[in-house]
């Protein structure tokens, strides 16, 4: 049966976002939940090539192009300047990928939600610079192949979890959320919208350019991701409290991994390592939400 | 002194889009492309009379009932008898099966038809302009009776010549109440009667018939069932108190009701034998079953069986009769132990166990043994000749004078069920027809155009150029659907009358099912191959390039925009999609 996911479109087609691009998919979907009172401030990424050439834009939301390692910082300016105005309905948010969010504009997410800035910050995460051909990020996960790690010299580091840094700054609203599950997204988004202060989307959006895998994947591979706990779908009110919003049906990483190229030189011990940290992680989720394993406990299930 | 900076040309404080991304047609970049490409759902190429089961279910999920019904009337006339009686091949194939529990078909079947006699609906009419060939039916079993409906349907006068006193065949006097009340089939025949056709009872055809036809019709249909029994062959058999095991249904189904007492042993091991076997249980008797294979072996439908057990019948599998003998109780019936020799086709080949010996002494005895056609003259030809057609489940012979007589149901079906009877019946009316309006040779190749997937059921609604037409003959695989979009839920659970309820009389056994749970198993349903607007394709385009539209589709894919990417074709939860070539734009 048909979701309940709004059918107003805020973005145009005839974009260049590459065919199967989950950071559109991504926009499409937040665009649906936020509505057209709607102010996007988008560091240097995919997307601010996507939203198209001067002087088109394929959004029907104003939309403000800013320097790689500014989104929090032009997000409290603007905010500051429609309080002045007057106008306390549009809902200010800044879109950037996962370089200008757990690396370059780390700092100034940092400060802004640190002074509590009533805005969104939406991450996009590709989990790579894609936008200049495929360098890793603090995002790119272990195991990963990228032009920076390439061959033997693939990413060797975990991947940094950025959802629990700004946790730690103790924001009101704190949640990841994934495009193969839209009525969920559309939900946090919209609740998002309802607080006040800084609230902050990790939205996984699958890159099949970057990662080396087949355009038609893009959803089924978020899907996966979520399925086998490799992104987690949870939200965090208030730095404390934790619901997961999935419990996961087993399936184990492998499935994940072999379909995507960025991978493919993985042994079976990686993976069975990789499956470890993992399960690791989601442990240690589950203790943070308050969940004993392998009991059910306070968790909405959505798909 | 302040300066204030004056720029010597005016340039916008910051520069300003004006225009959207529209002008780009990123259509150009593509080099497969996605297409809305019904498919063909396991079930309904399993199903006999080649019901468009996906969506049948589809408009029962979503409520539309009456539209359900007609749907199952484009293919079968008797939904509320098959939804009861049909052995159900449909669900043994259904790719839900494979996920937890297959669909239960046959009681949504029912369902939709129930409903549709308590509202006292009538179907659309459906029928073609007149033609001026008449046709006979000898036999007004669900196999004539499905060849007249069809032919009224294509526009033919027919006229339906009936043995016996109400029509029906086996299904007026075969199959027992408690499976099959008589008012739902009153309910369907009339229906039929609607469509003009005219059925004519106490009109027994004999061999004769068939010469003088030639001046009144211009094809004949026999579907006259398979009413002889053959003789067990042993001493005894024809003692007064043997009885045969068909008679005696169609005389409970008269309503003569005989009372029973002491142990009955029953013949054989086909559909007449079980209902033998339960209606003596109703009246009274304990029941014993003696067949000379195993239970897996025999040809009655396997839950049939079942229920027979379940309601007290005892199985003597593996023993063969040798003899009957009157005896002070009643009769001693001798048998002769069996030992399985090998398996063919999953059916045992089986032999005497020398010397292994017994016999029961019981108070009556009925056969009810596997019928063969009453006369010679009702034999379909066997030989391979020009003027002859093997179909899947008739024989159509030409006459020197350009007669056509056809043999279905019961006489020439691949399987002896209801099902096949109606499908008999309606690739009848196709192979008439055709052979009337485009002749003799186009009925082998046209017939096989309007298959269900790979067959051989055969759909009316693509003969008559219904939108069933555009189904790609592709049967969906269990793998080929996206399963992330379904929960697990449990099938159905049919109420039924409890055993002591039944061994009371002749009710029906199997009882209805809420609105509210037949939308529930409906909803279970992957509609393979089927769109039902779902609308997943255009809620995760990339590119915004799926609009919707007025079309049945309900959407298009915007050429001009979409690249090819492939993800609505992959997140289609159910192959109602495909990538193909491009046909239109794009790279080579
Ligand atoms: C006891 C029993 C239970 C069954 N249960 C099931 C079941 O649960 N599910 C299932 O799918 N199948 C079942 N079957 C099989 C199914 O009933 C038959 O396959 C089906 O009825 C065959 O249809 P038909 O039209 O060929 O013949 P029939 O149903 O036998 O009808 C033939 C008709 O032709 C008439 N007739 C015969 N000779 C002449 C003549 N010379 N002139 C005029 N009229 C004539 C007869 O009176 C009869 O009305 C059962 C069969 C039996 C015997
Ligand atoms: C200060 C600065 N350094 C480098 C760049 C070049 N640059 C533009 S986009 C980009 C990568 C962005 O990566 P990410 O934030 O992950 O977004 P993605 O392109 O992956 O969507 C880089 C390095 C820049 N614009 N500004
Ligand atoms: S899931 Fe539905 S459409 Fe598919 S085989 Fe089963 S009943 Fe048929
Ligand atoms: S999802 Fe959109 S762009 Fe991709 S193939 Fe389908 S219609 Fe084309
Ligand atoms: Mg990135």
């Amino acid at each position: 049966m048909e979701l309940s996911v709004q059918d107003r479109e805020y973005m145009c087609s005839g974009h260049v976002g590459c065919p199967g691009c989950g950071a559109a998919i991504a926009m499409r979907f937040v665009l649906k939940a936020l509505g057209e009172k709607t102010m996007m401030i988008v560091p240097a990424c995919c997307w601010s090539i996507i939203a198209g050439p001067y002087p088109q834009s394929t959004l029907k939301v104003p939309v403000l192009h800013t320097a790689f390692e500014t989104g929090g910082a032009v997000a409290s300016g603007v905010r500051a300047a429609l309080d002045i105005k007057g106008d306390r309905e549009t809902t200010v948010v800044t879109w950037a990928g996962d370089g200008g969010t757990f690396d370059i504009g780390f700092q100034a997410l940092s400060g802004a939600v640190e002074r509590n800035e009533d805005f969104i910050y939406v991450c996009y995460d590709n989990e790579a610079y894609m936008n200049t051909g495929v360098q890793r990020s603090s995002s790119t996960p272990y195991g990963a192949w990228t032009t920076t790690t390439p061959g033997q010299e693939w990413k060797k580091l975990r991947k940094k979890n950025i959802v629990e840094a700004l946790v730690a700054h103790r924001i009101p609203y704190a949640a990841t959320a994934s495009i193969a599950f839209p009525e969920d997204l559309v939900r946090k988004v919209k609740k998002a919208k309802a607080v006040k202060g800084s609230r902050f989307l990790h939205i996984y959006a699958s890159c099949p350019t970057g990662w080396r895998m087949p355009s038609e994947l893009a959803v089924k591979i978020a899907r996966m991701a979520v399925q086998t706990n490799i992104f987690p779908l949870y939200e965090v009110e208030n730095g404390v409290r934790y619901t997961i919003n999935y419990m996961p049906k087993g399936y184990l990483v492998r499935e994940y991994f072999k379909l995507q190229g960025r991978f493919k030189h993985l042994s079976e011990a990686d993976l069975e390592q990789i499956q470890q940290m993992v399960n690791e992680d989601w442990e240690l989720l589950l203790r943070k939400a308050g969940v004993s394993p392998g009991a059910a406990g306070p968790v909405t299930k959505i798909d | 002194m302040t300066h204030a900076f004056v720029s010597q040309v005016s340039t916008p404080f910051i520069p300003r889009s004006t225009t959207t991304t529209e002008s780009n047609k990123t259509g150009s970049w593509r080099f497969l492309q996605p297409r809305y490409d019904e498919k063909t759902a396991p079930c309904s190429a399993a199903c006999p009379a080649g019901e468009d089961i996906a969506r049948v279910e589809m408009l029962v999920a979503q409520g539309l009932f009456k539209e359900a019904w007609e749907t199952i009337l484009q293919e079968n006339p008797f939904p509320g008898v098959c939804g009861r009686v049909c052995f159900h091949p449909c669900e043994s194939v259904c790719n839900r099966g494979a996920f937890d529990e297959p669909i239960a078909i046959h009681t949504l079947e029912r369902f939709v038809a129930d409903t549709a006699m308590r509202y006292g609906l009538q179907p659309q009419r459906m029928a073609l302009p007149p033609k001026s060939e008449r046709c006979a039916v000898v036999g007004a079993g669900p196999s004539g009776l499905a060849a007249a409906y069809f032919l009224a349907r294509l526009g033919y006068g027919c006229d339906v010549f009936e043995a016996r006193s109400e029509p029906g065949g086996l299904l007026r006097w075969g199959i027992p109440p408690y499976r099959l009340p008589v008012p739902v089939l009153q309910w369907e025949l009339e229906h039929l009667q609607a469509l003009g056709v005219n059925i004519r009872c106490n009109h027994k055809i004999t061999g004769g018939f068939l010469h003088g036809l030639k001046d009144r019709y211009a094809a004949v249909f026999l579907g006259c069932g398979h009413y002889k029994s053959p003789a067990l062959g042993i001493a005894g058999e024809d003692l007064s108190g043997v009885e045969e095991g068909l008679p005696f249904l169609e005389r409970v189904r008269s309503g003569d009701l005989p009372s029973l007492s002491g142990t009955v042993a029953v013949i054989g091991g086909g559909n007449t034998a079980v209902d033998v076997s339960r209606c003596a249980l109703r009246l009274g008797a304990k029941v014993l079953m003696v067949y000379r294979r195993r239970r897996q072996d025999m040809p009655a439908f396997g839950h049939e069986i079942q229920m027979a057990v379940d309601e007290g019948v005892e199985l003597m599998e593996l023993w063969a009769p040798l003899s009957i003998e009157a005896h002070p109780d009643g009769f001693r019936l001798s048998l002769q132990k069996m030992e399985v020799v090998s398996e063919e086709g999953g059916r045992a080949r089986v032999k005497p166990v020398p010397g292994e010996t017994t016999a029961i002494v019981v108070q009556k005895i009925f056969k009810a043994l596997g019928n063969t056609a009453e006369e010679p003259w009702l034999e379909p030809p066997g030989e391979i000749a020009p003027h002859i057609l093997h179909l899947a489940d008739t024989v159509v012979s030409r006459r020197e004078d350009g007669l056509v007589v056809v043999y279905g149901g019961d006489l020439a079906a691949r399987s002896k069920s209801v099902a096949h009877a109606i499908g008999s019946g309606k690739e009848a009316a196709m192979a008439l027809d055709l052979y009337f309006r485009r002749g003799w040779d186009a009925i082998v190749e046209e017939t096989a155009r309007c298959r269900v997937g790979p067959g051989p059921s055969l759909s009316m609604e693509i003969y008559t150029g219904g939108d069933r037409c555009r189904r790609n003959p592709h049967v969906v695989a269990f793998e080929e659907i996206n399963t992330d979009y379904f929960l697990y839920g449990p099938r159905i659970i049919q109420p039924r009358l409890l055993v002591e309820e039944r061994l009371q009389g002749f009710s029906e056994i199997d009882l209805k099912v809420s609105a509210a749970l037949a939308i529930r198993e409906a909803e279970r349903c992957f509609n393979c191959g089927v769109c039902n607007q779902c609308d997943n394709c255009r809620l995760y385009c990339p590119d915004v390039a799926v609009c919707r539209d007025t079309s049945p589709q309900g959407r298009h894919i915007n050429l001009d925009y979409c690249k090819g990417c492939g993800v609505c074709v992959v997140e289609c939860p159910r192959n109602a999609m495909s990538l193909v070539e491009n046909e239109t734009g794009g790279r080579p």
